[in-house]
């Protein structure tokens, strides 16, 4: 009797729990749609930021839902590969998931890839070009090592989303400080811009 | 425990009194949050490095194609292959063939050793030519005048640190092949972690420190980014 009745809060507290994170999502959403729609100019650092970071935190929230439905077989995970490897159900103690020929394949990606950024250096790609698709490629690299190499692929998902979204946000925010360092190396390239302009004034 | 208790304990929801939400252990855990933390410690590295190179009116491209960034795409082979020979070792692991786990972290520990060792090599030509942390090889200060002298501060304290990490991890897997027969299969696989780690910030380092300072005008100019 007493164990129903605390079986019936514990549903009552996750629906509220689920509400909650639908609800903030979609204010997330709106946010992110309502900057959309009211940024004259799109494509400037800060409004592109605050776009990704409200989109970012709609994904964050919406993904707990999300999870409980599919585990209650009402949503269906349209990216699974295969027949569902349905992590929660293999208990054994020891278990490793991925064939050799796998990984093979894996670090085979790993070395072409490498080989691609190593030609753009060869070719000698415009310097910020290359880093754009630098840095994409290392994205795609690190994504395959954790994924893969790192068993992160094998490991349920609440672990997944603990680690991953909290270091990509953080390493975004990282980004603030570069249009300071933008600033600065306007100010090096033309010192003269601001005397004139005080010139012009007198 | 018996196994099926065990399998209940891991497998039943946080609510049923499942009491591994993440059905990774404590230790595993852990050096999970110490990769993010310590992801956070490069990328705030690697970070500073781009905000100094952006703020700068020039910044030193000195690594001709051939033979610096052959030498370091060898580095980067050698860091590759040790990462899948410890996938391989976590493999042996884990089906419990601790000889062939042991053989294959010895391959790793000689790629990650052959990394080191090709990486001291290379500073210590960097050393050679002048390159200090702060100042910059005569030849550099020739070519890029108006470059601030943090090429190598920023140089030796990004491959520094990560040299040291390569250091650590090849100690760490000394150990665990010393010991593999007494620790339990996750532990092996916590040493993969971090060396899978290793090998995954050198992937952001190769490209933004050696690709993007490919000497593209036979010491001319520099790009401004």
């Amino acid at each position: 009797m007493a164990l129903e009745s605390i079986k019936g809060l514990m549903k009552k507290t996750d629906f509220i729990l689920m509400g909650l994170c639908v609800l903030l999502a979609a204010a997330f959403l709106v946010l992110a749609g309502s900057n959309v729609a009211r940024a004259g100019d799109f494509l400037t650092i800060d409004s592109l930021f605050f776009t990704v970071v409200c989109l970012l935190l709609a994904l964050t929230f919406i993904a707990i839902p999300a999870m409980t439905l599919r585990e209650r077989g009402m949503l269906h995970n349209p990216f699974a590969i295969g027949e569902g490897i349905a992590p929660a159900r293999a208990a054994e103690d020891v278990h490793f998931e991925g064939s050799t020929k796998l990984f093979f394949y894996v670090l085979l990606a790993l070395l072409v890839l490498t080989l691609v950024e190593v030609l753009l250096a060869y070719f000698e790609v415009p310097l910020t070009l290359m880093l754009i698709i630098l840095i994409g490629l290392s994205l795609i690299k690190a994504a395959l090592i954790m994924a893969y190499f790192m068993h992160l692929r094998f490991e349920r998902m609440s672990l997944v989303l603990t680690l991953v979204p909290i270091m990509v946000v953080c390493i975004c925010l990282f980004f603030i400080f570069f249009p300071d360092s933008f600033r600065s190396h306007d100010l090096r390239s033309n010192p003269v811009a601001p005397a004139a302009q005080g010139g012009a004034a007198h | 425990m018996s196994t099926e208790a065990h399998a209940e304990r891991l497998t039943g929801t946080e609510w049923d009194g499942g009491a591994l939400p993440y059905r990774v252990g404590h230790r595993k855990l852990g050096m999970w949050l110490f990769i993010v933390s310590d992801a956070m410690t490069f990328s705030a590295m690697l970070i500073a490095y781009s905000y100094a190179r952006a703020s700068s009116e020039s910044w030193p491209t000195p690594f001709p194609f051939n033979p610096s960034i052959l030498f370091s795409t060898t580095m980067t082979l050698c860091l590759l292959a040790s990462s899948f020979t410890m996938v391989m070792a976590v493999k042996a692991s884990a089906h419990n063939h601790l000889k062939s786990a042991r053989r294959w972290i010895g391959a790793t520990m000689v790629g990650g050793l052959a990394f080191l060792i090709l990486h001291l090599i290379e500073w210590k030509h960097l050393i050679d030519d002048g390159l200090r942390p702060f100042r910059l090889a005569d030849e550099m200060a020739r070519h890029w005048p108006s470059a601030p002298p943090l090429f190598g501060a920023s140089f030796f304290s990004i491959t520094g640190l990560h040299m040291f990490h390569v250091l650590t991890g090849v100690l760490y897997l000394g150990w665990v092949a010393l010991r593999i027969s007494k620790t339990r299969h996750e532990d092996v696989e916590i040493s993969g972690l971090y060396w899978h780690f290793v090998d995954l910030v050198w992937m952001f380092v190769f490209p933004l420190i050696y690709l993007m300072s490919v000497d593209m005008t036979g010491g001319g100019g520099g790009g401004s980014h």
